[in-house]
């Protein structure tokens, strides 16, 4: 055999240590394989941490200890201010981080083999936080559903209002949900189309975690009060600053690996999630400008006031949702839709150029939502003018993604995975044509303020962002954990008619509520005098509150059994034949030398 | 304020639909341009290759 | 860092990141500048006044409670709005309003002309329990406001940050807005006088809550609602003149 004769070629030494080195590399291979099937998805999982350099983690260790003692001092100065609270949750997030990591800190050094292959840990755990903040956030969602037909279910409890519970559902589906789903698919994406490994190992950790404690501090802080009253906006000041540095992080993971990258083009959907980054920190970075009362306090007062403040606000939300639920999203589907339907996608050129029709248009289009109020009017005529033009990008985006489908169409018949894509396309190209038709100053005068807008936002979370993560997920999950497929495709089937049933009911319910509202607070009598009160509208709208709780419910079903797929896949799917037989993946030369040394 | 506000508004509504018709000339010329189109076919077709590795 | 910008494929990364950053901000540039130089854009009136600590007070647990998620305080300038709820919303009349409040959902009435409207033992009653005086309310149960005694001594801290974003505080009303709070809930003490000395005669000084041996949550968050829509006089007098633009009618 020639391996052994270039074995034989070399000296006893070299033998030596090469033999330790594979020994080494097939153990670590065989425990991780076996590991991965018994072990939690993450946490306290030292394979892990085990893959970090021991630089990477003293630098994780003075992170977590900087962080802790950030936590201390926000407990020490926030005394008797729910501030201080959240320095303790600061302090016990950092604090139990450090276990984990500590628990693994003594483990061996990672191979230099690890080099050539991409890291996908971030994503893996990543992954995990996105379907628990998603059967969270849902769950909230629900509840605050249930509370509009049943007013009583807050049990008399101060935190289980409708006023804090409702930030509660929206902070977690948008930014756990939502942005661990980003931020898990990006680094899987930026890696898969770079064809580059990510520029190090902590700091894609670092932005996870610490948007995650973003997360925490947003919702364990309405139930306390806490609130900016900003919408999509509400955490207050401290945490706005630390979402700031974990953004940069963020920003800088991506240029790092785009440097390394060793495809001269950058794909498109690189392109969205960089609009989504940058973007966002501007959003983020003017809406929250604010002055605290002390920095003692978790109180502050927003720098803007009046119509500027609703105009930034108002800027901020209607791009949050162009950029955090838009573009983070189009990045997904460029790289996901075609790559699990194995076509490339229908048109690149024309994902180009809606790129850069997204990217400007929406930024006008914010102040469609404050139509008729105190605001100039010829900046409410310029919103609803870009509002109006945003539909051909929006639906060149859409048509884009299922042109890609078109002459797959028995695939998507067959696969709910693919069926989650393709209605996600769908639903984002009736979302964003329902946006442009809303933004419109006369039909905006009888949606405005009511379920209508409810309805529309839903039709785009759910139906769209929502189908699109889970598309997404259900393909993504078997490749990162080397499975054959889904632990239960039939299970996939049934949570792609679960999330279609919920998300349809729940619009259905909120257009006829929104426009049976809107009518009859216009709706005049012979007489000249409005027919209706307003409690006329609130007694109206009861049945149609059932219904989208129940259309919510059936949602979040589809959901817990997405996370139960996901957690058997990874716990006893079938791996993939290669990795069964670990021995085929090692050069056969270190195969003879295992046997050797035993 | 060094700037007044009509002066502002003026910009604002003929200026920026300038710029709107530039930046949609200049996105679609460079995504029509005939040079990049190689570039573009490769990006799309590259995203498929099944090779799950880190090129070197 | 030099080496950085000029290799090849950073370059076209940052140039990316550029480009982005220039074609997204335009849009916010264009419509947000203009309205912070305008004056047209908030209208001059003399007797517009600030919050007094108390209704601060209430305005804060007003955000803490998120009641701006259901209520609005913005009248459209349409018939139908203006008839059921009073003249529409002037820029003016949120001027003071850091952050503002006008919401974006009806799922309960507009409450920009809430002020007045109600006595303070309705507001009392509903807020303990809505179904009692309102049989039909979906609203929530607020009884911890009559319960939860308002922590009042650091108030001066949010005046002097009130100042700092721009609201015309004195330095007197930051020294005594913790004594203005105090005072304005119990008319009998001598905390009461300098309340309308500092704030004006019209200041609502009284018993908010029905109980004058407690200053609660309760008397801060009717003192807000009972001043709503109450700052100023302007848009009462701009529906009353005949130049107003006329509400645009179904």
């Amino acid at each position: 055999m020639p391996q052994r004769a270039d074995a034989a070629a070399l000296s006893y030494r070299d033998c030596v240590s090469a033999k330790i080195k594979c020994l080494r590399y097939y153990r670590q291979q065989k425990k991780r394989v076996s590991r991965d099937r018994v072990s939690l998805l993450f946490m306290g999982d030292n394979d892990m941490i085990s893959q970090l350099t021991s630089t990477e983690r003293q630098y994780a260790l003075v992170i977590l200890v900087l962080m802790s003692l950030c936590g201390l001092v926000m407990a020490a100065g926030g005394r008797g201010d729910p501030l201080g609270v959240h320095g303790f949750v600061v302090l016990a997030f950092s604090v139990g981080l450090a276990f984990v990591l500590i628990s693994g800190f003594y483990a061996p050094q990672p191979d230099p083999e690890q080099q050539t292959q991409y890291y996908d840990d971030p994503t893996k755990v990543g992954i995990a936080l996105t379907m628990a903040w998603a059967v969270f956030g849902m769950f909230f969602g629900v509840w605050v559903a249930s509370l509009l037909a049943w007013p009583d279910l807050t049990f008399d409890q101060a935190w289980s209002s409708f006023g804090r519970m409702r930030p509660v559902h929206t902070t977690g589906v948008i930014f756990g949900f939502g942005g661990n789903a980003l931020i898990a698919t990006s680094f899987h994406v930026l890696q898969r189309t770079s064809r580059a490994r990510l520029s190090d190992q902590l700091s894609p950790w670092f932005v996870l975690f610490g948007f995650n404690l973003f997360c925490v501090l947003a919702v364990s802080g309405y139930f306390m009060g806490i609130t900016q009253s900003k919408e999509y906006a509400e955490p207050e000041w401290y945490a706005d600053i630390w979402l700031v540095i974990v953004w940069i992080v963020y920003f800088a993971i991506y240029l790092r690996t785009l440097a390394r990258r060793k495809e001269p083009h950058i794909y498109v959907a690189n392109w969205y999630y960089m609009a989504f980054i940058l973007v966002v920190a501007v959003l983020h970075i003017v809406n929250n400008l604010a002055v605290p009362i002390s920095f003692g306090s978790a109180k502050s007062y927003s720098l803007f006031s009046g119509v500027q403040d609703a105009m930034t606000q108002w800027w901020y939300g209607h791009n949050a949702v162009a950029f955090f639920l838009t573009a983070g999203f189009l990045g997904m589907m460029y790289y996901y839709l075609p790559k699990h339907a194995g076509r490339p996608i229908y048109s690149y050129r024309l994902s180009i150029i809606s790129f850069w029709g997204i990217t400007f248009f929406y930024m006008w289009a914010g102040s469609h939502h404050l139509h008729y109020t105190a605001l100039p009017q010829w900046v409410q005529t310029l919103g609803m003018s870009f509002s109006a033009m945003l539909l051909v990008p929006s639906w060149a985006s859409a048509g884009n993604a299922l042109a890609t489908l078109n002459g797959a169409w028995h695939k998507v018949r067959d696969d709910a995975t693919l069926r989650f894509m393709m209605v996600a396309a769908v639903f984002y190209g009736i979302a964003t044509f329902e946006g442009s038709f809303m933004a419109m100053r006369p039909v905006n005068a009888l949606s405005h303020y009511t379920d209508w807008t409810v309805g529309h936002v839903h039709a785009g979370t759910l139906g769209w962002n929502s189908m699109i993560v889970f598309g997404a997920f259900y393909a993504l999950v078997p490749w990162l954990w080397k499975r054959e497929s889904m632990y239960s495709p039939k299970l996939v089937e049934v949570h792609f008619w679960l999330a279609l049933a919920g998300a349809v009911v729940y619009v259905f319910a909120m257009w006829n509520s929104g426009i049976i509202q809107g009518l009859m607070w216009r709706t005049y009598t012979e007489n000249g005098v409005l027919a209706y009160s307003f409690l006329d509208s609130v007694e109206a709208m009861h049945p149609y509150y059932i219904a989208r709780a129940f259309g919510g419910l059936l949602f979040l079903t589809g959901t817990i059994i997405c996370s139960y797929n996901i957690w058997m896949t990874v716990r006893a799917g079938k791996a993939l034949a290669t990795d069964n037989d670990a021995e085929g993946d090692i050069p056969v030369f270190a195969r003879n030398a295992v046997q050797a040394g035993e | 304020m060094g700037i007044e506000h009509d002066t502002l508004v003026a910009i604002s509504k003929s200026w920026g639909l300038f710029y709107l018709i530039a930046l949609a000339i200049a996105a679609t010329a460079y995504a029509l341009w005939p040079s990049n189109a190689k570039r573009f076919e490769h990006a799309k077709n590259s995203i498929l290759d099944d090779d799950d590795k880190p090129l070197k | 860092m030099r080496e950085f910008f000029h290799r090849k494929l950073e370059r076209k990364t940052i140039s990316l990141v550029v480009a982005i950053v220039a074609v997204a901000s335009i849009g916010g540039f264009v419509e947000i500048a203009p309205l912070f130089t305008i004056h047209k854009t908030v209208e001059e009136v003399p007797d517009m006044r600030t919050y007094t600590p108390l209704e601060l007070a209430g305005r804060d647990i007003y955000i803490r409670e998120g009641c701006y998620a259901c209520h609005s305080q913005m009248i459209r300038t349409l018939r139908d709005e203006v008839e059921r709820y009073g003249p529409y919303s002037l820029a003016v009349e949120s001027k003071y309003d850091h952050p503002m409040l006008w919401g974006s959902k009806r799922t309960g009435p507009d409450l920009a002309r809430l002020g007045d409207k109600y006595s303070d033992a309705w507001h009392v009653a509903h807020l303990i329990n809505p179904r009692d005086v309102v049989p039909q309310s979906v609203m929530p149960k607020y009884g911890w406001l009559q319960r939860n005694e308002l922590d009042f001594s650091k108030l001066g801290l949010n005046l002097a940050a009130q100042r700092s974003v721009g609201v015309p505080y004195t330095q007197e009303m930051i020294d005594n807005a913790s004594k203005d709070a105090y005072g304005q809930a119990t008319p009998d003490t001598d905390a009461a006088s300098g309340v309308s000395e500092r704030y004006g005669e019209a200041t609502n000084v009284r018993v908010f809550d029905g109980d004058p041996a407690r200053v609660t949550e309760m008397d801060a968050l009717v003192a807000y609602l009972q001043i709503l829509g109450r700052l100023t006089d302007a848009a009462y007098k701009q529906s009353a003149s005949a130049d107003a633009p006329t509400p645009v009618g179904e």
